[in-house]
């Protein structure tokens, strides 16, 4: 009874000293959203309004997505349509081509993560270089990310000093996170300086004026698109939302809940094309439109990446981002790995012990835990369901379906309890790794009220009056 | 023949089931009694400063107090002739490149989280962005607050471009320590007028 | 008042005593309380492992043997969660209506919420660290959740608070998952036995000698750890320090 995700979470713990630190380190910036929003009397309404804008824009996305598009268009934005991954690294080729673009510098995109564009572009000759720092470090390692707030949370700092002593040049064995950022800002700084064009990915589109909002505390997204001729921006189709009044709402919400800051240190509106430059809008649908028209989870489609949900998640903590199949991991990746292809990321559904804190961080209230129940109700039809779970399944069904069967079992069970340990704690046992197990009782509850062995005073009281 | 962007539009249309109301945007929120105060400790908390001018006391040497190094100096603003540079007066923003200070001006202020919105009022925004260390001056009753409020009231100038910024560029990618000056300014110094 | 006494399947055969002190604590109220012999499980261990509909019959063997009571309680939040928040939908399956999801309540709410019981006699001297579990704090609602911004609350806290010489303490990270799960516990065994670690120490670091909570699955995993481990702490379910005077 095991999955891809049981595996590599055997994998990542069995390294205890870095599961202790990825855990504790989370686990912290957890508690900064906490106390974030307590400070916050109107955090509740905050969270509920969230997700009742969202609700609203989702189910009346052509709407909003037609109304954000015109306006763009109006304020001298070129606007794309993608429909997928394909199509949309098509298009962002052939708007680097036409300008003669050799280097792009990108900031934070996890759509492009999703479209696989780095390779594409990698491929085609054009210099990709991510200006988020943490994406930068997993791009010189030719890692992907295992966060998406925090990309290169595995990480240790002597891994990057490592890195950096190879690919910048740094001083041997320094890993103080000061100075290493500091390398990779004058190496950034060149790369800002040299490049042809800048790609964003988009926090929110905002369908009454037409503005692209980007978030980033770095300020990355901003020394980018404020210095070349260039700025490609990748939107998902589900960003848009219907004014700058419920802008508001949602940037009180996402840094808080993202990293427990109040705000990130840049708050970007991009409305139109810098003097002498052009801005490229792809918006993008890969799968989304679909969603849409599934009921039970179409609730994923209000997320806004803030990642809290990984930050509180007791699995994804003690398991990491590279224990899931899906490039998002935690609550929200399996639940948007089974939107994309329930056949093939399957295996993160066991990534859950259904505890539902997942829900009550979300800053727009997705279900998430309920989503992955639900998920789990599917996974037989077609074909994922794990054998022996669904044997015990059965086997349980079997015995509960009948109440004599299921006195007889009690009265057996004790025997476990005497059983060689040998018989007990071999390696099929998988409560036995790491655990006792439980001690059946000698006379089960409902031998005992049979014989008349549960009583309480007033009973007795009764009993001897009658 | 229909566009790409009819096709998908229509595509949405025929999947969605079910449509939502949009809520009540009257949210009862946080204000502060002091907000100067406040600003101030929520700027220091997200790692800048807030100062106040005084009455009588001179901005351009409180600058140049707080900046002594400062060799390369951006700004557009008429009260600031020590400006070595103007983001107005350049053909290129690359020619920003090496800026050791710009000094600009913010219009509103918000408490709750030390946010300023700058809306681009030079010809090259990269100054707010490139240079070493940020000034901005704000007056003191442009401060709201809370982003609802801030978002009632924020304007574009003719660039249309504008950006909150709450602070000095950081990052904490390496093992979560936080480290001020990613990209962005090392340090931002709000001078409240 | 008739209430039927629901004992779910792994207390009836591991933890009959939790069971008892139900019945003595429902008893003590003057009620009137029945338990149906044919009761088996409520279905959960098979829907949240992904096989809800083997859980029909269940739902609605419960719902037939259950539907005459005024109340149902039992002494799990796990098990009373499930039946309220998933029974309707199953039996929904097979053209029914649910009975007893709006009957159905945890044992600390309903003499918290139902009967409202400000006293209680018996003295419990001693430290004992609170277990809010998942379903507990975040279906039933029986603490105040730490990711809400809502006003604390703790119903097990309150009633603990009766008696006497009691002192009561919270872990760190206060309604953390202990990593039971159900099928999850051996899906994912390290992480599980990893979640249960963490909490138990947690839990030990209040100074505490006993574990005790609405949950004897949740309980039943950080004893298994806890023997394994062979760390000194006890474990007992709310009813049992509820029940000791009576």
């Amino acid at each position: 009874m095991s999955t891809k995700h049981t595996k590599a979470a055997d994998r990542f713990i069995a390294n205890k000293a870095q599961e202790v630190w990825h855990n504790q380190t989370l686990r912290f910036v957890r508690d900064k959203r906490d106390n974030m929003a307590m400070q916050l009397p109107e955090w509740e309404t905050l969270r509920e309004t969230a997700h009742q804008i969202k609700m609203h824009t989702i189910t009346h996305l052509d709407h909003y997505l037609n109304e954000f598009s015109m306006h763009a268009e109006a304020n001298g934005v070129l606007v794309h349509w993608a429909k997928d991954a394909d199509e949309h690294n098509q298009i962002v080729y052939s708007i680097l081509q036409s300008h003669g673009v050799k280097k792009l510098v990108k900031s934070k995109s996890m759509l492009t993560e999703e479209c696989h564009l780095n390779p594409f572009l990698i491929e085609k000759g054009i210099d990709v270089v991510e200006s988020d720092l943490g994406e930068r470090i997993l791009q010189l390692m030719h890692k992907a990310p295992s966060h998406i707030v925090m990309p290169a949370i595995h990480l240790k700092r002597q891994d990057v000093g490592r890195l950096f002593e190879t690919k910048l040049n740094t001083e041997k064995d320094n890993s103080d996170p000061t100075y290493l950022t500091q390398a990779a800002r004058v190496h950034l700084r060149q790369e800002f300086l040299t490049a042809g064009a800048a790609m964003t990915g988009a926090n929110f589109g905002v369908a009454s004026t037409g503005d692209v909002v980007v978030c980033t505390n770095e300020g990355n997204a901003d020394m980018g698109t404020a210095l070349s001729p260039l700025h490609i921006i990748s939107m998902g189709m589900e960003k848009v939302i219907p004014d700058l009044k419920s802008l508001a709402v949602f940037i009180r919400l996402l840094a808080r809940s993202a990293t427990g800051q109040p705000v990130t240190a840049y708050t970007s509106h991009y409305r139109k094309p810098r003097e002498g430059s052009e801005m490229h809008l792809v918006i993008v649908d890969n799968g989304r439109s679909n969603m849409l028209g599934n009921e039970d989870h179409l609730q994923t489609l209000k997320c806004i990446r803030c990642g809290a949900c990984m930050n509180t998640c007791p699995v994804y903590r003690r398991s990491g981002g590279y224990s899931y199949t899906y490039f998002i991991p935690g609550p929200i990746g399996i639940n948007l790995g089974m939107s994309r292809s329930p056949e093939k990321y399957s295996d993160n559904l066991s990534a859950c012990s259904l505890c539902y804190s997942c829900n009550n961080v979300c800053p727009v209230k997705i279900d998430l835990a309920d989503q992955i129940y639900k998920w789990r109700q599917k996974l037989d039809s077609f074909g994922k369901a794990d054998p022996a779970k669904k044997n015990l399944s059965v086997g349980m069904a079997f015995l509960f379906k009948r109440p004599v069967l299921f006195q007889t079992g009690l009265k057996m069970a004790p025997v476990i309890n005497r059983m060689p340990r040998f018989f007990v704690y071999n390696g099929l046992n998988d409560w036995g790794k790491g655990r006792e197990m439980p001690h059946f009782a000698i006379h089960s509850f409902a031998a005992l009220w049979k014989k008349g062995k549960i009583s309480g005073a007033n009973q007795k009281k009764k009993n001897a009056e009658s | 023949m229909q566009s790409r962007k009819e096709e998908l539009l229509e595509r949405i249309r025929t999947k969605i089931r079910v449509t939502c109301d949009m809520p009540d945007l009257l949210i009862d929120s946080i204000t502060f009694p002091d907000r100067v105060a406040q600003f101030k400790v929520m700027l220091q908390a997200v790692g800048g400063e807030a100062i106040e001018l005084v009455q009588g006391e001179n901005m351009q040497e409180l600058i140049c107090s707080r900046f002594p190094e400062s060799k390369i100096i951006a700004s557009n603003l008429p009260e600031i002739s020590f400006a070595t540079i103007n983001p107005d007066q350049v053909d290129d923003p690359h020619e920003l490149a090496y800026i050791d200070l710009a000094i600009i001006r913010g219009e509103i202020g918000v408490a709750e989280n030390a946010c300023i919105w700058i809306p681009q009022m030079m010809k090259e925004r990269v100054v707010c962005f490139i240079a070493e260390y940020l000034v901005v001056l704000l007056e003191r009753s442009a401060l709201v607050n809370n982003m609802h409020e801030a978002y009632e009231q924020i304007s574009f100038h003719d660039k249309e471009f504008g950006v909150f910024i709450s602070g000095p560029s950081k990052t904490a990618d390496i093992e979560q320590a936080l480290v001020i000056g990613a990209h962005g300014a090392k340090g931002v110094l709000v001078i409240l007028t | 008042m008739k209430v039927g006494l629901f004992i779910p399947c792994y207390v009836n055969a591991v933890y009959p005593e939790v069971g008892a002190a139900t019945y003595k604590l429902l008893d003590y109220l003057g009620v009137d309380v029945d338990y149906p012999l044919k009761q088996t499980c409520c279905g959960q261990p098979m829907a949240n492992a992904g096989f809800e509909d083997k859980a029909i019959p269940m739902a609605e063997q419960f719902d037939q043997l259950f539907e005459s009571y005024d109340y149902v309680v039992g002494p799990s939040a796990s098990c009373v969660a499930f039946v309220r928040e998933h029974h309707p939908d199953l039996l929904k399956k097979t053209g029914h209506r649910c009975h007893t999801a709006h009957a159905i309540y945890e044992i600390c709410e309903f003499l918290h919420d139902v009967v409202q019981m400000d006293k209680l006699p018996g003295t419990f001297p001693h430290k004992v660290s609170i277990h809010n579990s998942c379903h507990g704090v975040r279906e039933l609602h029986l603490s105040s959740a730490s990711e809400l911004n809502i006003p604390p609350f703790s119903k097990i806290k309150d009633l603990l608070s009766l008696m006497d010489g009691i002192e009561i303490f919270e872990p760190a990270q206060v309604d953390e998952c202990c990593g039971f799960g159900g099928m999850f516990s051996v899906e994912e065994p390290s992480v599980s036995v990893c979640m249960g670690q963490d909490k138990l120490r947690n839990h030990m670091q209040t100074g505490a000698e006993y574990i005790t909570g609405a949950d004897s699955s949740c309980l039943m995993h950080m004893q298994g750890i806890a023997e394994r481990e062979r760390l000194p702490i006890k474990f007992i379910h709310v009813t049992q320090i509820l029940a000791s005077g009576l």
